[in-house]
């Protein structure tokens, strides 16, 4: 074996052993429907995170991850950037503006310039994405030394992530709730650490975020 | 150890310790410009010709936060500026027409105006999470409003408060956190002001009185 296969194979070694140290994660998802769906390619959804809680804010990042997961794909619906809408109806969906019920929504329809907006925009859905990811029961221990010879760690850390998201769909025709889907995703992260800390990260958040992507793209198109 | 050597070595002695005193941090207090743009409101404009009047206290406004244990200043927030570009965006798209006032001396002169509007900040508050031990940046600012007709007689004069917030987040400066929180508080002022204008009992009942709106 010369040298450039063996860095090859200890490369994909690495890799391998990367992919296969990730903590598990349980993600659990709920739908509950009152209408029927549906979207023509013509059409397309905004998908906007609820930030008026005091103690919380629906993470951007997260909203763009849902959106990502909804619009990938070949039977990805269109979704308009978060952030372009919010802009284009400026006032009226701002933290403290934001219609919190359907019957908020019927007010707003009423006002010319934000139904033609919405209108022009081709949108059928609005969907709103309200939780946060926990972070709790933290424990172990973890002492790192450095000195002249080098340094290392030594010990053991762990984590609990806890997902709670819930996305609640706006039919924009009938101006009425047409069914919600949440997800709760937990999982346990570890940090053992020999010399060198080996971080086994449980991806909460990323899993709420394809299974409620996933969820709501099925939900929308009515399967 | 020769004179020269002995000059040489005092010297770097000064250097080390202006360097030493300018890491941790006892320089000067960092300065902070607030700058965003703002989207221009979606709403139906008011049939008014309205004279704006921007005091310097709004166009220089700066916010100081002290160091809780030192007292000396920690951050300077400039956010004058972006207090007036905001209102640069919010007024023309509100009112028929805007005239940009440099003074109030000659408003009387000035027959075309229906109304002067004064903005002005009277308060500042800012949390940082440093100190608030929440894993938020916040942003509160008091602004006081007024509104006469051109003649200088008081049609209304009232209070609005701006609350904005932003998540703290892996490896973010302050200046990134206080941006984005400043931006959420004006852009929260802006809408609500958009929203609220023609509802301000005063306001409404002046415009009413004027035929400007029917109800």
């Amino acid at each position: 074996m010369n040298i450039k296969n063996t860095k090859n194979f200890y490369g994909l070694l690495l890799s391998l052993i990367a992919l296969s140290l990730t903590a598990c994660t349980t993600t659990e998802i709920d739908e509950f429907r009152q209408g029927a769906t549906h979207i023509s390619s013509e059409e397309r959804i905004v998908i906007l995170g609820r930030r008026q809680n005091n103690n919380y804010e629906t993470e951007g990042s997260f909203v763009q991850c849902v959106a990502n997961t909804v619009s990938s794909g070949q039977d990805g619906i269109e979704v308009m950037a978060e952030q372009e809408f919010l802009d284009a109806m400026f006032p009226f969906f701002e933290p403290r503006t934001a219609p919190m019920r359907t019957s908020h929504l019927q007010e707003l329809m009423t006002l010319e310039v934000a139904a033609q907006k919405i209108e022009e925009f081709g949108i059928e859905y609005i969907i709103w994405l309200d939780g946060f990811t926990e972070r709790s029961e933290g424990g172990g221990s973890m002492s790192c030394v450095i000195g002249p010879g080098g340094g290392g760690c030594f010990g053991f850390g762990t984590w609990t992530d806890d997902s709670n998201f819930e996305a609640e769909v706006w039919d924009l025709d009938t101006l009425e709730s047409v069914g919600s889907i949440s997800t709760d995703s937990n999982g346990q992260s570890y940090m053992p650490a020999i010399v060198i800390p080996i971080p086994l990260i449980a991806r909460v958040e990323a899993n709420a975020c394809n299974g409620l992507g996933n969820q709501l793209k099925q939900f929308i198109k009515g399967s | 150890m020769t004179k020269s050597m002995q000059q040489h070595s005092s010297l770097s002695t000064k250097l080390g310790l202006t360097l030493l005193f300018c890491l941790l941090g006892a320089c000067t207090a960092s300065t902070i410009t607030i700058s965003g743009s703002f989207p221009s409101p979606l709403v139906r404009k008011l049939p008014l010709t309205v004279g704006v009047y921007y005091p310097d206290e709004l166009k220089n406004y700066s916010f100081i936060e002290f160091d809780d244990n030192t007292g000396k200043d920690q951050y300077i927030i400039q956010s004058g500026t972006s207090q007036v570009e905001l209102f640069n965006t919010l007024l023309p798209a509100l009112f028929q027409n805007v005239v940009m006032l440099d003074s109030l001396d000659n408003v009387q002169s000035n027959t075309s105006l229906d109304a002067v509007f004064v903005p002005a900040i009277e308060e500042f508050q800012l949390g940082l999470p440093a100190k608030t031990r929440l894993n938020v940046y916040e942003i509160w600012v008091k602004y006081n409003m007024r509104l006469s007709n051109a003649n200088g007689e008081y049609i209304a004069d009232w209070v609005m408060t701006a609350y904005g917030k932003a998540p703290e987040e892996t490896f973010q400066s302050v200046d990134s956190g206080v941006q984005d929180a400043a931006t959420v508080a004006m852009r929260d002022l802006a809408a609500s002001f958009t929203i609220g204008f023609s509802g301000i009992p005063e306001v409404n009942e002046w415009l009413k009185d004027n035929d400007y709106i029917t109800e």
